[in-house]
């Protein structure tokens, strides 16, 4: 029964929405989406159309079904994934490629549909906020590296580590790099830093605005053989994007095989998502129900392929902005997906001169947004502070997906750690001595107050275990054995349990 | 006996290799295929930009034209720029200067012929139809120019290419196909205006079209046109309004027209005279 009322819309907002503040919110989330749907179809490998649709078909189902001002659609991390796991199957931006981009995607919504039926949205508590942010930074850094050859005007290169690339540039950079793209992204991408003091919400916007213009005057002045810039080109949006999902045997193949990667690609777009309602929760919306986002997230994914778009997630900058619009119901992610059909087509026109390093710069930018000091400084304590590093490094350095499930280790190893950590108190009292234990007494917790009674078997000791919530059958099978060792060698071990 | 041996062995293995290059599967057998590996996948796909630019290739095309328009038969026919090509790539072209890969061979079609953006090489419709264009060079030499390639250069005729008896012919001959305004019909794709190819292509040079024309037109008439009318034809196509050279920028075109604009208007509207040209 409540896995229905999950999965029905809740449209209870209706009550109390002020539309006014909505529509604002809705219209300025659309014109922020675009820039990006355009560069993480290019990121993920496939047509800009597919991240328009994704931006208007996702969005729109995860607003509808989920309950909270959280914008939805395309994702950096969920797009680089999808590119790296489906690059080896395909050529990249061939229909086949497409193909199994949407097969891949179709298959992520899915397991995150088993997740929501297996009540996964609890797990992700343990998935400790200094990951994500490490998650987050490592991203930003292959997004900043993946927009190095549209920025210089190269092909697509493939590079074992990802600093390679960088050395080549550097390397052979009057050979390989194109002055004018790597003008018109240095514009785009100063512009962007420039504005972002000032405007916080929309510089992407302006940024492609100016880069835009750097572009099309060098265009218009050199020609596109002279100046060799390589534009967008016609983008041909179809209002009613129908088609299924191919499923032959090439692509049942391929699933087989991206089992991992999808799994990988579900659990980050839904540990972003949940990172959002997280913090939705605490602050905006308080009857907010992760369970039902992830439902949400779910449906959208599973039912986007059909719609010709690719998997997405919650967006952390999107969001952000729409809250600070003022928007506080799922009423702004809707109008913000329908009005991107709205502004896309008005665009179409001028959208096909739009400069590819523009759409890198609009990359490097995005990924410097991801980056935040303001966020990683508050990690660096030692607790914190070694899980974002580990998974900074390990995204950086080994892959993306291998990056969430170090993450995840990590998570739980320092969680482990500092659980494991108990408090000793020990005091001398007439001869007697007393310990009061505090924290959690088990297997791995064990070690120094075993060292410790073992050490003076003769005395009398008072175990005051009454700051113990939990303790495990070793712990218990430790006393035990004390108890009996003490009494062999004439000391005594009482345990004391006030409260209990 | 050796010798007998050698010779059958030789025979057996020249006939195997002959069949296995007639073993090449037709595109209509490709596309009936459940299963494709990449390379014959990227085959069909070339073919079907070639066949239907815009829909396939949406992206980068950008007129009414599609590559079949001038490669007929999708790139088959002999006389009619055939696409079995692929022997002769890389090669130097005076068009830019450069030794032309057949991918930035290819992309010059979008970006001329199409009158369309230019995709990067690297594009997956340039590579597509690249790989349509190694399949069609299936058993055709390579370093040497294939039997049929281009079209036809027509002999000296003894007169120039006059575009109003080009006019009469075309009004008699390509009308019924291609529509009194050039647009084109259903049967037939659009000679000039804005969804034709534009001045940077190479059908906008009278010696080739007037060799396309007479080898390949009219449809079911072929060379039924003398050397004379195919190059009138040629000529009157030759100076029809078109999309303008997308080598020279837009702006610097329209800086360079103000420029002129002024300094009619505000420079020294005297003749130069021979004394000051002195």
């Amino acid at each position: 029964m409540s896995l229905l009322r999950e999965a029905l819309p809740d449209l209870s907002w209706r009550r109390s929405v002020d539309v006014r503040r909505e529509l604002a919110a809705g219209l300025v989330g659309a014109l922020l989406v675009i820039p990006q749907a355009i560069t993480f179809a290019y990121v993920a490998g496939v047509a800009p159309e597919y991240g328009l649709y994704c931006a208007v078909f996702v969005g729109f189902l995860a607003s509808l079904l989920g309950n909270s001002p959280m914008v939805g659609g395309p994702n950096t991390a969920v797009s680089i994934l999808i590119g790296l796991t489906v690059l080896p199957f395909a050529g990249r931006g061939s229909p086949l490629y497409t193909e199994l981009v949407l097969a891949l995607s179709l298959m992520v919504g899915l397991i995150q549909l088993l997740i929501w039926l297996g009540r996964g949205a609890a797990l992700f508590r343990y998935f400790s906020p200094a990951a994500i942010i490490g998650i987050k930074a490592g991203v930003g850094v292959w997004l900043i590296s993946s927009a190095l050859e549209g920025a210089t005007g190269m092909a697509p290169m493939t590079v074992k580590f990802l600093y390679e690339k960088f050395y080549i540039v550097l390397a052979g950079w009057q050979d390989l790099v194109n002055p004018y793209a790597a003008l018109v992204s240095g514009i785009t991408i100063a512009a962007g830093l420039l504005l972002r003091v000032r405007w916080r919400r929309s510089y992407v916007v302006l940024a492609v605005l100016i880069g835009s213009i750097a572009g099309g005057l060098i265009y218009g002045w050199l020609g596109p053989v002279a100046s060799d810039l390589e534009l967008l080109g016609h983008v041909t949006l179809d209002a009613w994007p129908l088609q299924t999902p191919v499923l032959g045997p090439p692509h049942w193949l391929f699933l087989e095989h991206a089992i991992a990667p999808g799994i990988a690609i579900a659990i980050l777009g839904l540990a972003q998502t949940l990172v959002i309602a997280r913090d939705l929760k605490s602050t905006v919306t308080p009857e907010l129900d992760l369970h039902k986002e992830v439902f949400a997230q779910g449906v959208s994914n599973a039912v986007g392929p059909f719609f010709s778009s690719f998997a997405g997630s919650g967006s952390f900058n999107r969001t952000s902005v729409a809250l600070e619009m003022g928007a506080r119901t799922p009423l702004s992610g809707m109008i913000a997906a329908l009005a991107v059909v709205l502004i896309a087509w008005l665009l179409g026109p001028v959208l096909t001169y739009l400069p590819m390093p523009v759409v890198a710069g609009v990359m490097v930018l995005v990924g410097i947004g991801m980056i935040q000091w303001r966020e990683i400084r508050p990690m660096m304590n030692w607790i914190d502070g070694p899980v974002l590093l580990v998974t900074l490094f390990a995204v950086v350095f080994l892959s993306l997906e291998n990056g969430i499930l170090v993450a995840v280790v990590a998570s739980v190893i320092f969680f482990v750690a500092s659980a494991s950590k108990v408090k000793l108190a020990i005091s001398h009292e007439g001869g007697a001595e007393q310990i009061r234990v505090t924290g959690n007494l088990f297997y791995a917790s064990l070690d120094r107050l075993a060292k410790h009674l073992h050490a003076h078997p003769s005395e009398h000791t008072a175990l005051d275990l009454s700051r113990v919530p939990f303790r495990d059958a070793t712990a218990m099978e430790m006393i035990k054995r004390v108890e009996i060792e003490r009494a062999r060698s004439g000391g005594k071990l009482e345990v004391v349990e006030e409260g209990r | 006996m050796k010798k007998l041996l050698f010779s059958v062995a030789g025979v057996l293995i020249l006939s195997f290799t002959a069949l296995q290059a007639e073993a090449r599967p037709t595109i209509e057998e490709l596309q009936k295929r459940a299963v494709l590996d990449d390379y014959e996948a990227n085959v069909v796909f070339g073919y079907n930009i070639v066949m239907d630019s815009n829909r396939y290739a949406p992206r980068y095309a950008g007129n009414g034209l599609r590559c079949s328009s001038c490669h007929l038969d999708g790139g088959t026919r002999l006389d009619g720029f055939p696409l079995f090509v692929a022997g002769v790539y890389p090669k130097w072209r005076a068009k830019n200067g450069v030794r032309n890969s057949l991918e930035m061979r290819i992309r010059d079609c979008f970006l001329y012929s199409l009158s369309g953006v230019m995709p990067p090489e690297e594009a997956p419709e340039v590579l597509a139809v690249s790989a349509y264009i190694s399949y069609l060079s299936h058993g055709q030499p390579i370093g040497t120019p294939p039997e049929g390639w281009g079209v036809p250069t027509l002999p000296e005729t003894g007169a120039d290419p006059d575009p109003p008896r080009g006019q009469a012919v075309y009004k008699r001959e390509c009308v019924m196909c291609h529509g009194a305004d050039g647009a084109g019909t259903a049967a037939a794709p659009p000679l000039w205006g804005f969804h034709s190819f534009n001045e940077g292509s190479g059908m906008n040079a009278v010696p080739r079209l007037a060799g396309f024309i007479w080898a390949n037109m009219p449809m079911g008439k072929e060379r039924s046109l003398t050397h004379q009318e195919a190059l009138d034809v040629a000529a009157f196509l030759h100076i029809q309004h078109r999309p303008f050279d997308p080598r020279e920028g837009k702006l610097k075109k329209l800086a360079e027209e103000i420029y002129h604009g002024l300094s009619r208007l505000f420079g020294k509207k005297e003749p130069v005279t021979p004394q000051a040209a002195r």
